[in-house]
């Protein structure tokens, strides 16, 4: 009985504030297009809400709640709508309001849609507790759809936009006066080469460390040391990678030359962090009853990491390498200073020569978009990229089924 | 000269030895172990009889497992250990500083309280530990004579290239067993090695017990007072981290000397 007073109190209190925003709302904003939207959904989640607590109050059916769930997702939706023009171009159908066009009125609306669309979920079972757990459940599936929403825009935008400029053409065609003709082949060879070569530096690097925090450390001054480093490194913009990289290596170690092997030593220190975290997490999986097993049966210690520890920790350790891998085949900050010249730098042509790499030629393209004509360029390369960190990606996952089938 | 220098430094570093009495394999002489500041075991003096089963019965957290990885420094492992005292195997100190711990854990063998089976095939589980120590053997002749020892063969014999952890927990076990016998111990410890089985499992595990006290010298931690009348010669009862009392299995059950021996034999502990 309680449970039921205090759903309508707070249906209540919510149709009472949403009127009072709605209100300040068009107070405060002139043009007859927002107010004519926005009061119209105001109206409409009110009326429900208060339709809704009148069912809840009077009669012994249950039907209200479907109403308010109801309210509560067009107060949702209403609360969404605003990033509506900047995610899908609505232009040509002659749309160009944005409904609620104010963000704290946006996010106030759908944490109050959220959480009244929460609370209905209770009468869902007859305020039970069977009611709370749905509750909960709906909040859950409800982050993941927040969660996977605006990467399934992000994708389908790069994809609708970026497919018509992937040709054979612009995968295999040198740059062209600054990417307005002509491929990105240079680009994508480099971003290959750097990738690779950058994996190859980190992972024995990270792995290493891995083993020694995981393994070898005893809890003192050293740990903390080394994994205070770590966590500082991964909290270090990649811009302050890229100036480190750029004072380090190449003013220093390769006489002012940028070169592939600055940029991967860069990129390498970049994703120590990732790799060295992923690998210790991996090896700390390894159950102790293991090692013991193998210490017991006359193994050294290092014996027992290289054939114990260490090969069913591998899957953890390569997915980490490789999440590592993908992000830095998107970095532009670390290379633009160790690795990159310009749009016209050729194919990587050896170690110490520098390269051109996919995110940095995106970057140039951006810059060129309002002086030349390269947006299609641009949102093909963007899909480019898209592609090849989501194939490492996969490769990640491939490997690591294969190696799972092993063991 | 350097022949000279080297010998000089071998005596230096050779281990402190002492010769212990016919029929006795092992014993501690006033050990003692603190996991920090806590003591763990107090002055402990026990003797180990060649080819005997040694029991250690007592209540949980008296100590009995730490004594036993104490027979083969597997207690190292735990950072903050400080042991005193000695523990001599066949005269041979192994708590002295120049003892290797990988040379006491060859001569001496550990079953765990929880099966621990590699993730790899039945056979390379055996191989495991002749492939670590170097050892000059037949892989497949080590494979079928451990499995054989441990009376695992008829179950296995087919599937030996299948991962061990698709044996049941009691095949598991006797798979550590097996194991164990790879690297042909000279002692075997079993910390409860029956305590995750069914009674089926732990009926045959005790069997192998007997059976493996011909060429071994076992020493068997159980909780399970029935188990270590089935199977020791010789039992050890702990309290608190004391050696209560140490003497024939049949004495220890039938006349303890000491009144909580009796306490907790007849389940009348507090
Ligand atoms: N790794 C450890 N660190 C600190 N204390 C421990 C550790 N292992 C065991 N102990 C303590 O030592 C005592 C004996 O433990 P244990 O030998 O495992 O007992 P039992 O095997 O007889 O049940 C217990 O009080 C336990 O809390
Ligand atoms: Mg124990």
């Amino acid at each position: 009985m309680s449970g039921r007073k205090l759903i309508a109190l707070w249906l209540f209190v919510v149709s009472v504030v949403v009127a009072l925003m709605g209100f300040w709302f068009m107070a405060t904003r002139a043009s007859m297009d927002y107010w004519v939207m926005a009061g119209s959904l105001i109206l409409i989640s009110i009326t429900c809400y208060l339709s809704g607590v009148h069912h809840y109050l009077t009669t012994k059916n249950r039907h209200g709640r479907y109403i308010i769930l109801y309210g509560s997702v067009v107060l949702m939706v209403a609360g969404l709508s605003i990033y509506i023009p900047d995610v899908l171009d609505l232009r040509p159908w002659e749309i160009y309001t944005r409904i609620p066009s104010d963000f704290f009125f946006s996010f106030f609306m759908l944490i109050i849609g959220i959480l009244s669309s929460y609370v209905s979920f209770r009468p869902f079972h007859n305020f039970t507790k069977e009611g709370a757990q749905s509750g909960a459940y709906y909040i859950i599936h409800l982050s993941i759809i927040f969660t996977l929403f605006p990467l399934f825009l992000i994708m389908f935008n790069i994809i609708t936009r970026g497919m018509g400029g992937i040709t054979w053409e612009f995968l295999t065609e040198d740059i062209v006066s600054m990417g307005e003709k002509g491929g990105v082949y240079p680009a994508i060879l480099g971003t290959l080469a750097m990738i690779s070569l950058t994996a190859i530096i980190v992972l024995p690097l990270g792995v290493g460390t891995a083993i020694y925090l995981a393994e070898y450390a005893r809890k003192g001054l050293a740990v903390r040391v080394i994994r205070t480093a770590v966590n500082i490194l991964q909290g270090t913009p990649s811009i302050v990678h890229g100036l480190f990289g750029y004072a380090f290596f190449v003013l220093i170690l390769f006489n002012g030359q940028k070169c592939l092997l600055a940029g991967a030593l860069t990129l390498a220190i970049l994703t120590l962090p990732i790799v060295t975290r992923s690998a210790e997490e991996a090896l700390n999986a390894v159950p102790g009853e293991l090692r013991d097993a193998s210490l017991a049966l006359g193994a050294t210690k290092w014996q027992t990491i290289k054939k114990v520890v260490i090969p069913p920790s591998m899957p953890g350790i390569l997915t980490g390498t490789v999440l590592g891998i993908g992000r830095a085949a998107g970095e532009t900050a670390p290379i633009m200073f160790t690795a990159v010249y310009f749009s016209g730098t050729g194919t990587p042509s050896g170690l110490l020569r520098p390269i051109m790499a996919l995110p940095y030629h995106l970057l140039s393209l951006y810059r060129l978009v309002g002086y030349r004509d390269v947006e299609p360029q641009a949102w093909a390369t963007a899909l480019l990229l898209l592609i090849i960190v989501l194939g490492i990606n996969l490769s990640a996952i491939i490997v690591r089924e294969k190696y799972r089938q092993r063991f | 000269m350097i022949n000279k220098v080297l010998e000089l430094l071998k005596e230096e570093k050779a281990c402190q030895r002492i010769s212990l009495p016919p029929g006795i394999k092992a014993k501690t002489s006033g050990f003692s172990l603190w996991y920090g500041s806590t003591k763990a075991l107090k002055d402990i003096n026990i003797e180990i009889k060649e080819n005997k089963v040694t029991a250690i019965i007592g209540p949980s957290g008296c100590g009995k497992s730490t004594l036993l990885r104490c027979f083969n420094r597997m207690n190292d492992t735990i950072v903050s250990v400080r042991t005193e005292g000695n523990i001599w195997l066949d005269g041979y100190d192994i708590y002295d500083d120049v003892t290797d711990c990988v040379d006491i854990r060859r001569k001496v063998g550990m079953v765990f309280q929880k099966p621990n089976p590699f993730p790899f095939s039945i056979a390379n589980n055996i191989y495991y530990g002749c492939q670590v120590n170097d050892m000059d053997v037949e892989k497949d002749e080590v494979v079928e004579r451990c499995l054989k020892q441990a009376a695992l063969w008829e179950e296995v014999k087919d599937r030996l290239s299948e991962n061990a952890l698709s044996l049941s927990g009691g095949q598991q076990q006797r798979l550590c067993i097996a194991r164990a016998l790879a690297i042909e111990p000279e002692v075997i410890l079993m910390d409860e090695p029956c305590s995750a089985l069914d009674p089926i499992a732990t009926a045959k595990i005790e069997d192998l017990i007997h059976e493996l006290k011909k060429d071994y010298t076992v020493v068997i931690v159980t909780h399970n007072m029935q188990q270590a009348a089935r199977v020791s010669d010789y039992t050890a009862y702990m309290y608190l981290g004391e050696l209560i009392e140490f003497g024939k299995t049949k004495q220890i059950f039938e006349k303890p000397r000491e009144e909580n021996t009796e306490k907790y034999i007849t389940g009348r502990f507090g």
